[in-house]
């Protein structure tokens, strides 16, 4: 596939998402494109991690602009919302849900940006791991991501600390070389694009 | 080179239980023999490499095939070189930058001037906070200060959380690759390991279910311990922050769950901005394990969380000595990606253990005498074959061939030559006295050789029990030696080619006529003079005018290999004088070798030489003959046969009965000279043969100069994997276009008695001349 020279521009449809998708995919992750929350939320819900009908999720979730409405139309489908607290309470819990900053093309990356530890471990202990990302903040390459990355890192306020691009499962292959998923952090990685707001609802 | 490695003595903390002979501080000739024991290791390192290539070199066509030329490796590496090169020139600059920025997000820089100063601060730091347990993710930095050792002896615990790196401390042993730490390990060894360490059974087959086991032993050290510490793969200037790459995970529970967090990163990781750090992303995990992107990339920029402390310990243990040399400084701009260790031949067959001190592969050669001092690389850097693999493969071109050969020749001034090496190099820079000696062995050597163009054990006979016998008898045991030609090749030409002086065949094919000068080099002019003889043979009958300087010596190579760099420059001078004599007189176009090796020194190492040497005058006169030298292939291809000259060859009718070739790449042909269709196009279109691609042609057969006699175990196994490769192909003849590659294989196929005819590509277009 030949995406020509890459653009700063987002291009919300078309192959970014493709693109997105086939390398995310060779890394083990798996991934959606979605119009609504609300399909958003079937995604989760329908997911074999949540058997056990429970989901953690970062603290003030539900207060969140963007993503805070998926957690009533999850309850609605009998999902327990539990919000994360220490990493000794969050760990190996089935599934885990939160948000992104940024998914990149490229490499089928998505940038967590969180601060607070009880966010991040959402993304560290659990055994599956749902991020939520905005069509709009879909960029084409690592260097649309780099000049965000300056943005965030710099000193203020709203620094953030500690961010991390996650692009797959948790992985090893260092004995004999044998792909083994599922170390130290997820096994499972789903990352969900979901469509603007004013789009979603015209 | 001075070495201020003030830590500790490594010998005073090895405990009983590390004095195994993987430790790098058990003596190397005791790592190489256990090493060379080790039939898992070197299976495991020889699949590994051709799958790792193969990968690699699919992931990085993905990239290029999606985004274009600026994305391909040739670029991004160059690239990335720029950037890595800026941040050493300004180090200063951005250092201060760096620490500002991450002091005002809150970290705490120490800057560490030796190993035992990095550990000392972290083990005062765990002493103020009252911390006896700690969590560490991969950092090479701390194996090179053997902080583990440096705090458990002061009695606190440092827990590895990376798989590999786990098991590789369960075992008391180091790792013995910089990415895949226990790559020399096979699962049931594992398994063992892990059985042994917990006292409950673990699976000896089940790698899902060892790696299942560090989940559940590592979770509670991590909600316990007080300290993390992790490595960094990047100190990113313009922002303060520190970038870190991991798959497992463990790198952010690491960095996130103990209430302190210490970095510990050489100088050499500094660089400028995000978007230099975006170009070492895509270079780092495609180079080392073939994936576009790790699992995990993470930046941190000060403490994450309130309350939390983040320590950022800068060594320099001897880096700050790289940087003010010429030459080493650009072994800083290392990734760590392990490459220049997976395509290295002889790393395959040895491991990190032998193949390096603390850190492997062609790198840890470099940069141990800065580390470790001289003497931890006295013995590994004697396995670098010189085969410029890795020079072809480093995202940041280290020129890694000429920094080992630096590194040897230092060794050779500390520690001085081998007697015999000093008396052939010796010797090879005096012309005459090497004739004399030369042909006075030719003779000597009869009652072995027997009138046979080798010597073989088998041929010694009771003379082997002859103490100074007893050496060559063992090295012929498994490749025949060449026995040297009564009759030279500057014997043979006399009369045939003209003395340099005066043009004597004329244009048949060619016009206006092409006058060469042919440079015949050791090898082919005592050892292989029938090779020289095809070579002439076939110029001539192209119409070339081939000239031959009679007083033409040893370019000096072979001394340049051993890090006999005195007797080089004496050679090299020599070799420039005689040919630009040699030129003026004939007024050649060029000057032409069949012994690619030659032509690298004579068009590229003398360059080398003198600038370094900054001997101006010797430096432009080797430029100016570099400019004349061509190996034979290239030659015959792009002057003759690109310009319309036809071989006068009997062309193979493809019809069952002619011979098969198979081509072996030599390593100075194809990694310095860049040879590749060549050979191929003349043994193809111009001889019409049949050509069957055996696999690995490109990886060293084993010669590798004095590395073969030195390490001849290494060199044995190097050449029965390419004879075998050469087999399979049910080719009948192998040719290469590098006599030190033919005269191993040559003598490796009449030990062993395969049906196979080895040939110099001179060789085989002559057989077929009209």
């Amino acid at each position: 596939m030949t995406l020509g020279h890459p653009t700063h521009g987002h291009d919300k449809s078309g192959p970014y998402f493709t693109h997105f998708q086939q390398r995310l995919s060779a890394s083990g992750g798996e991934s959606h494109q979605v119009a609504s929350l609300e399909e958003a939320a079937a995604i989760v819900a329908a997911h074999p991690a949540l058997n056990a009908a429970e989901i953690v999720v970062p603290p003030n979730f539900g207060q969140h602009s963007r993503w805070g409405a998926i957690l009533p139309l999850l309850s609605n489908q009998g999902i327990t919302i539990r919000e994360a607290g220490s990493p000794a309470s969050v760990a190996d819990a089935p599934a885990g849900l939160s948000g992104a900053e940024l998914a990149i093309s490229e490499t089928g990356s998505v940038l967590l940006a969180e601060n607070t530890l009880e966010a991040r471990v959402v993304s560290m202990l659990t055994l599956a791991h749902f991020v939520l990302v905005s069509e709009d903040r879909l960029v084409p390459m690592l260097d649309d991501a780099a000049a965000i990355l300056q943005q965030l890192a710099r000193a203020g306020s709203d620094q953030r600390h500690y961010m991390s691009f996650v692009t797959g499962p948790s992985r090893t292959a260092d004995i004999e070389r044998t792909l083994t998923i599922g170390v130290q952090g997820p096994k499972t990685l789903c990352v969900i694009l979901v469509a603007d707001e004013e789009e979603a609802k015209p | 080179m001075t070495n201020n490695y003030s830590v500790t003595p490594p010998q005073q903390v090895v405990s009983e239980e590390t004095a195994n002979p993987t430790n790098e501080n058990q003596p190397f000739e005791e790592r190489l023999e256990h090493a060379l024991s080790d039939d898992n290791m070197h299976h495991a390192l020889e699949r590994f490499a051709p799958s790792w290539l193969a990968s690699r070199k699919d992931v990085f066509a993905i990239e290029e095939d999606d985004y274009g030329s600026d994305y391909s490796f040739a670029h991004m590496r160059s690239t990335l070189r720029q950037a890595k090169d800026y941040a050493i020139e300004h180090q200063p600059e951005l250092i201060a930058r760096f620490k500002a920025q991450a002091e005002a997000a809150g970290a705490i820089i120490y800057e560490a001037r030796t190993a035992e100063d990095a550990n000392r601060y972290i083990y005062e730091l765990c002493q103020r906070k009252g911390i006896d347990l700690v969590v560490k993710s991969k950092t090479m930095v701390s194996e090179e200060t053997e902080l583990n050792y440096y705090l458990e002896a002061r009695g606190i615990k440092a827990v590895e959380t990376d798989l590999g790196e786990w098991v590789a401390q369960l075992a008391h042993e180091r790792p013995s690759h910089m990415v895949m730490p226990i790559i020399h390990k096979t699962r049931q060894q594992v398994g063992e390991v892990l059985t042994e360490s917990l006292g409950r059974e673990i699976s000896r087959e089940n790698v899902a279910e060892q790696v299942a086991v560090i989940r559940v032993e590592h979770r509670k050290s991590f909600l316990n311990a007080g300290m993390g510490i992790s490595g960094a793969n990047a100190l990113i200037a313009e922002s303060g922050t520190v970038m870190m790459l991991t798959n497992e995970g463990n790198g952010r529970l690491v960095t996130s769950l103990p209430p302190v967090h210490v970095v510990m990163a050489g100088y050499d990781k500094l660089i400028g901005t995000f978007a230099d750090a975006m170009t070492q992303l895509r270079l780092l995990a495609r180079s080392a394990t073939a994936q576009q992107i790790t699992s995990y990339t993470t930046f941190i920029t000060g403490p994450a969380t309130p309350g939390k402390e983040m320590h950022i310990v800068l060594v320099d243990n001897g880096r700050s000595e790289m940087r003010a040399d010429p030459h080493f400084k650009d072994a800083l701009r290392c990734i760590r990606c392990a490459a220049c260790a997976n395509i290295c031949p002889s790393y395959q067959q040895v491991g990190g253990h032998a193949f390096g001190y603390i850190y492997s592969g062609a790198i840890g050669l470099v940069v141990t005498p800065f580390h470790h001092g001289l003497e931890a690389d006295a013995g590994p850097q004697s396995l670098c074959v010189s085969c410029n693999a890795c020079e072809t493969i480093c995202p940041v071109e280290i020129p890694l061939p000429n920094l080992i050969l630096d590194v040897r020749s230092r060794v050779v001034e500390a520690k001085g030559l081998p007697w015999l090496k000093k008396v052939i190099f010796g010797a090879l820079a005096r012309p005459r006295l090497f004739d004399l000696a030369v042909r006075l062995f030719s003779i000597a050597q009869l009652p072995v050789t027997r009138g046979s163009n080798y010597i073989r054990p088998r041929s010694f006979g009771i003379l082997s029990r002859l103490p100074g016998v007893r050496p060559i008898a063992k090295l012929a045991r498994w490749r025949s030696l060449p026995a040297f030609a009564i009759k030279p090749l500057r014997d043979r030409v006399k009369g045939q080619v003209s003395p340099a002086s005066r043009a004597t065949v004329g244009a048949r094919f060619s016009s206006p006529v092409i006058t060469v000068c042919y440079f015949a080099g050791c090898m082919i002019d005592r050892l292989f003079p029938e090779m020289g003889e095809a070579a002439i043979k076939v110029l001539q009958a192209c119409g070339v005018q081939v000239t031959f300087p009679q007083k033409q010596n040893c370019c000096g190579l072979i001394a340049l290999n051993s890090g006999d760099r005195a007797d080089c420059v004496k050679m090299a001078r020599q070799t420039i004088t005689v040919l630009e004599q040699a030129l003026e007189q004939s007024k050649a176009d060029y000057i032409v070798g069949a012994t690619t090796s030659c032509v690298v020194t004579l068009s590229q190492d003398y360059i080398r030489l003198f600038e370094d040497l900054q001997q101006q005058e010797w430096l432009q006169r080797a430029r100016a003959l570099a400019a004349k030298v061509m190996d034979f292939a290239s030659f015959v291809d792009h002057v003759l046969l690109a310009n319309g000259t036809k071989l006068p060859v009997r062309k193979s009718d493809g019809k069952a009965g002619d011979v098969i070739v198979t081509y072996h790449d030599s390593c100075q042909s194809i990694n310095c000279l860049g040879l590749r269709s060549e050979a191929r196009h003349i043994i193809q279109e111009a001889l019409g043969l049949e050509l069957r691609e055996m696999p690995q042609s490109d990886v060293c057969c084993g010669f590798g100069g004095a590395t073969s006699i030195e390490h001849g175990d290494v060199a044995e196994r190097l050449m029965n994997n390419k004879l075998n490769n050469a087999g399979s192909t049910g080719a009948t003849v192998l040719v290469a276009d590098n006599p030190g590659c033919l005269m191993h294989l040559r003598g490796g196929v009449d030990a062993s008695g395969r049906p196979m005819r080895v040939l110099h590509l001179a060789q085989l277009i002559a057989e077929r001349l009209e």
